[in-house]
């Protein structure tokens, strides 16, 4: 087995592990009383496990940067769907 | 004289990968949409905690978040394998990822099951966003499973190698948004 194998072996053991060390720190945190500290440590942690698997386990830090372009621009085009759920469409049903 | 880098034909295994990434980027669109209705139903209703989340049970999903989590690992080295022509490492590791996306479903199904036991029904302010956000992640699971499963029996007719594991990779990067997605709702549903 090559050098640069073991390396990237070794590599995604660590990403597995910190993945599940983080579910296991949410799973504790959510049983905080304290709504002020529970909800941004939550949503950090989502965003972090979420980032690990798209860089890493997807290889978009290893691959050409046209997939994350591609995988950004369907975030940037559901920031206007939010938008029009949120606001737009509850003022046309007299909300 | 041409412009030979502009008529080069693009590899046929970039071009599908290619065409996976514009896929996911629709399924963010997509899920976004479901969320957010599910977030409008608690904003609408501030009582989501008494009427909805104590339902839930907190360490049976978290066992069934560890075990895609698990799954999502195999499968990279499921990738890892082919790339390096392990064809046994390639099929043990899919295996693993069909085996363990079974678990997440008959957990899912087992929550459900207990939810509908507890009179939650679809009809409800909570029960109908809960049931379609997470009913159409489950079918993206079971769906991912039946690909999986097709990959290894089509394995045998015409076997993956160390240059055509593009169908694998393809499959990967598939399985492995399926489980950002469910990193997105344990938080969103479950914990907060």
């Amino acid at each position: 087995m090559s050098h640069a194998t073991t390396e990237k072996r070794t590599s995604y053991l660590g990403i597995f592990i910190i993945l599940i060390v983080l579910t296991l720190i949410e799973t504790l945190v959510s049983y905080v009383q304290n709504e002020a500290i529970k909800f941004p440590v939550l949503i950090g942690l989502s965003v972090i496990k979420a980032v690990l698997v798209l860089l890493y386990f997807m290889h978009l830090k290893f691959d050409s940067r046209i997939y994350t372009y591609l995988f950004v621009a369907g975030c940037v085009l559901a920031i206007p769907l939010i938008l029009v759920m949120t606001i737009v469409m509850p003022r046309l049903a007299g909300h | 004289m041409s412009d030979t880098t502009a008529t080069a034909p693009v590899p046929q295994e970039e071009s599908t990968k290619l065409g996976m990434w514009v896929f996911l980027g629709g399924e963010v669109v997509f899920f976004v949409a479901l969320i957010t209705i599910f977030l409008l139903a608690r904003l609408v209703n501030p009582d989501y905690n008494a009427q909805f989340r104590s339902h839930l049970s907190i360490p049976v999903i978290a066992l069934n978040t560890f075990i895609l989590v698990t799954s999502s690992y195999f499968m990279v080295r499921a990738l890892e394998a082919i790339v390096h022509g392990d064809q046994k490492g390639m099929r043990n590791n899919l295996l693993g990822v069909i085996i363990l996306g079974l678990l997440f479903l008959g957990g899912q199904a087992f929550e459900w099951t207990s939810l509908f036991a507890e009179g939650v029904s679809y009809t409800t302010v909570f029960g109908m966003p809960f049931f379609t956000l997470t009913g159409i992640h489950g079918t993206h699971v079971f769906i991912g499973v039946l690909w999986a499963i097709y990959i290894l029996v089509g394995h045998r007719r015409i076997p993956y190698t160390q240059e055509n594991h593009h169908g694998i990779e393809n499959f990967g990067l598939y399985w492995h948004f399926v489980d950002i997605v469910w990193i997105v709702l344990f938080t969103l549903i479950y914990l907060i």
